[in-house]
């Protein structure tokens, strides 16, 4: 059994690690592959991801690699039947010239989609939103994380927490 | 190869929630006790592996592997506690099957390892009281409990203590007050559900849920980190489990043995002593056979592990399964009703929030058939309570919303609106044909004859799982909740994980199994504490219960055991 300050270190390191951790294992965009998806699918998703989350005064979905966890999440998480409908939904898309539109045009198609509530855009905005918020910049800076919060309060001015928990 | 180990003053099959307090106390009343568990060994806090993982570490984000879950995990996946951070304390449905008639399903979620489902329970702990103790004999169903209120309250006290229960005393004689640490807070939206609740429906009452998170440090354990991701397992030792608390109290007496993957497969029965002598294990990994002894056997195996050892312990005497006289081995399956009940809206606190992630919720106790004067008449038997609870919506409200791009990003900034659910628990009536039997031909990997689960609501459940939606919506917008929706989604026995029934207890060996103190009426060596003993399932979670139950027959086999009568 562990005490309490054994618990509280490890947990401390576990965050340490969670920081590190993700230094070293950001890819850098140059060398991932992807499994799933071929390279302009790749390039269409990270495009669509970008405009449903895109760069404020934080990094949006491109920079957090939405695409990448879309990609990882069909190659290993989906079934074949998934998979097929996944990458089919994809190629409707025409990616080659969705890309080839100037990006206000690109928006105005996916605000369109989004209106008539396409079923496959918003598996796409789902996957978009639990990639961004579930990824460390996301949690930490978008949104407010606490991993070990201490203590529950159930009654708080909005103000003091100021932003929606990640979790 | 049969190895034949010392004789043990008591051996004890399963390591969960019962088979941890009988090894406790056994061994703190001197008894050199062998506790047999047929998974994994787990070393608490070691073994929490997802512990202390950030979502962003999970390979698929808390999305999970869907192909391996449908492929693998088709009846664990369902159950709320699965997940990518949990899915090690869950069994593999593949690798440990069972079969139900097609018409039938029964969703047993099982956690095979050291501290079985104390890992991964709701931690709810309510005491059961005479309005369930008597329902058997006030509407003839079921057999006559040979218990009441009176002779377990001694035994909540005890367990109680120990465990480190969170709770509001609400003096309701039908939900028996205990020895309650502080209970967690209601937000702010559950306080004002709370309050127009109990002014639009005067007697009921929503209260925290009575629950084994630690709000203080209690005998050297947590307190409760307000993670709310119990499931993983916690180094804090927040919440209680086996792993947490009895096991190392029963360790520190030195009486202690454990083994781990050893699949009990039936119990040895001495016909010219009448005695139950040990049991017969098959090892997990290499499937050899060996065999224990001990002066007395706990079983503490899970209410369907249970019955499946005991019918497959035959014997000339007992041709049908060991202490089955009676023939209601494995008879009178129960769960309890859930998954239907009412959501609703909770306007305003715009402004307000929570800190933390409290790991419960909160209760509104039973309100139906309490033989009241002047209670409104209902079209079943017995009743439910509601668990329930307000938050306010996170990111992923986002993907049901129209609209994106920097608007969305800001507009999730901050939260949604403050949703509140609640879904009814109710009381399963016992009845004979719901039932586990083993398969005459088929055994399951380990050599054990596959069991049959037999099992299916019947109108009573179905008329409660009706007034829980009426009476749910009818209590939110009572409260001032808008667009409050009633919900019902598909709810099969076994899902809400308080199976019981198995071996249950009663005053006539003819129609029970197990008597007063929760031995077998056929072998007064041979104990049974796990949900099985139960004879009926009242609507309250029934841990706390089992819990109460095992230390009373283990204060019951000890004195038995010095006046020579075992």
């Amino acid at each position: 059994m562990i005490d309490r300050r054994e618990a509280l270190r490890r947990t401390a390191l576990a965050l340490a690690g969670i920081l590190a951790g993700c230094k070293a294992r950001r890819t850098p965009a140059a060398a991932w592959r992807p499994r799933a998806l071929d390279s302009d699918q790749a390039e269409l998703l990270a495009t669509i991801a970008e405009h449903i989350l895109p760069e404020t005064d934080t990094p949006g979905a491109r920079a957090v690699g939405v695409h990448q966890f879309i990609d990882a999440l069909v190659a290993e998480s989906y079934g074949a039947e998934e998979r097929q409908r996944f990458l089919a939904g994809l190629a409707a898309l025409d990616g080659r010239a969705f890309l080839a539109r100037p990006a206000g045009e690109q928006l105005a198609l996916l605000r369109e989609l989004d209106r008539a509530g396409d079923p496959f855009f918003r598996s796409l905005k789902e996957l978009t939103l639990v990639g961004y918020y579930t990824s460390e910049i996301g949690a930490t800076r978008e949104l407010h994380h606490a991993p070990v919060p201490g203590r529950y309060d159930g009654c708080v001015p909005l103000a003091q927490i100021g932003r929606t928990w990640a979790v | 190869m049969i190895l034949k180990d010392e004789p043990y003053d008591a051996i004890v099959v399963g390591s969960g929630i019962t088979g941890g307090w009988a090894a406790k106390e056994l061994c703190e009343r001197g008894l050199r006790t062998l506790v047999i568990e047929r998974g994994r060994h787990v070393e608490h806090g070691k073994d929490y592996v997802t512990e202390f993982l950030q979502p962003w570490q999970l390979a698929h984000r808390g999305r999970g592997e869907q192909e391996l879950y449908q492929r693998d995990y088709p009846i664990q996946s369902h159950n709320y506690a699965f997940g990518e951070t949990t899915r090690h304390f869950f069994v593999s449905d593949r690798e440990h099957p069972y079969v139900t008639p097609d018409d039938k399903p029964f969703r047993w979620i099982r956690g095979y390892q050291l501290g079985g489902r104390s890992l991964i329970w709701g931690r709810a702990c309510w005491r059961w009281s005479d309005l369930d103790f008597t329902a058997n004999a006030r509407d003839g169903h079921g057999v006559d409990w040979p218990i009441r209120y009176a002779d377990l309250a001694p035994f909540y006290d005890h367990v109680e203590r120990f465990v480190g229960v969170s709770g509001e005393r609400l003096g309701l004689p039908h939900l028996p007050d205990g020895e309650f640490l502080p209970p967690w807070q209601m937000n702010c939206a559950e306080s004002v559900v709370k309050r127009g609740l109990e002014r639009a429906f005067p007697g009921r009452h929503m209260t925290l849920t009575r629950v084994a998170n630690l709000t203080q440090a209690h005998l050297g354990r947590g307190p409760c980190q307000a993670r709310n991701q119990c499931a993983r397992g916690c180094s804090f030792s927040g919440y209680f489990s086996s792993l947490s608390a009895t096991l190392p109290a029963a360790q520190k007496t030195g009486r202690l043995t454990v083994i781990t993957d050893a699949i009990v497969h039936s119990v040895i029965y001495d016909e010219r002593r009448d005695r139950a002598t040990g049991v017969r294990v098959i090892d997990a990994k290499t499937q050899a056979t060996r065999e224990y002894f001990g002066r007395i056997v706990f079983l503490c195996a899970s209410t369907l592990g249970t019955a499946q050892i005991l019918l497959n312990s035959k014997s000339p005497r007992f041709t049908t399964g060991l202490a089955n006289s009676s023939g209601e081995v494995g008879h009178n399956l129960m769960d309890h009703i859930s998954k239907a009940g009412a959501r609703g809206v909770v306007p305003g606190l715009e402004d307000k929030y929570v800190y933390g992630r409290r790991p419960t919720g909160t209760y509104i106790p039973r309100f139906r058939n309490l033989g009241v004067r002047g209670e409104a008449k209902v079209g079943f038997l017995r009743g439910y309570g509601v668990q329930a609870g307000a938050g306010r919506e996170g990111w992923s409200r986002g993907a049901d919303e129209p609209g994106l791009g920097v608007e969305l990003k800001q507009r999730l900034r901050e939260p949604g609106s403050w949703q509140f659910s609640l879904q009814g628990y109710g009381e399963c009536l016992p009845r004979h044909e719901n039932f586990a039997d083993l398969d005459p031909a088929r055994t399951d990997p380990a050599g054990m004859p596959l069991l049959r689960v037999h099992c299916a609501w019947s109108d009573n459940e179905r008329a409660i799982r009706e007034d829980v939606k009426t009476q749910g919506a009818q209590m939110l917008e009572a409260a001032g909740c808008r667009n409050v929706v009633t919900y019902d989604d598909d709810g099969p026995p076994g899902f809400s994980v308080h199976e019981m029934g198995t071996a249950r207890m009663g005053k006539d060996p003819k129609t029970s199994v197990l008597n007063a103190y929760n031995q077998a009426h056929d072998v007064p060596n041979l104990f049974v504490t796990d949900g099985a003993c139960m004879a009926s399932s009242s609507c309250v979670n029934p841990s706390l219960t089992y819990m109460a139950i095992t230390v009373r027959a283990v204060d019951h086999a000890v004195s038995e055991l010095q006046r020579r009568n075992l």
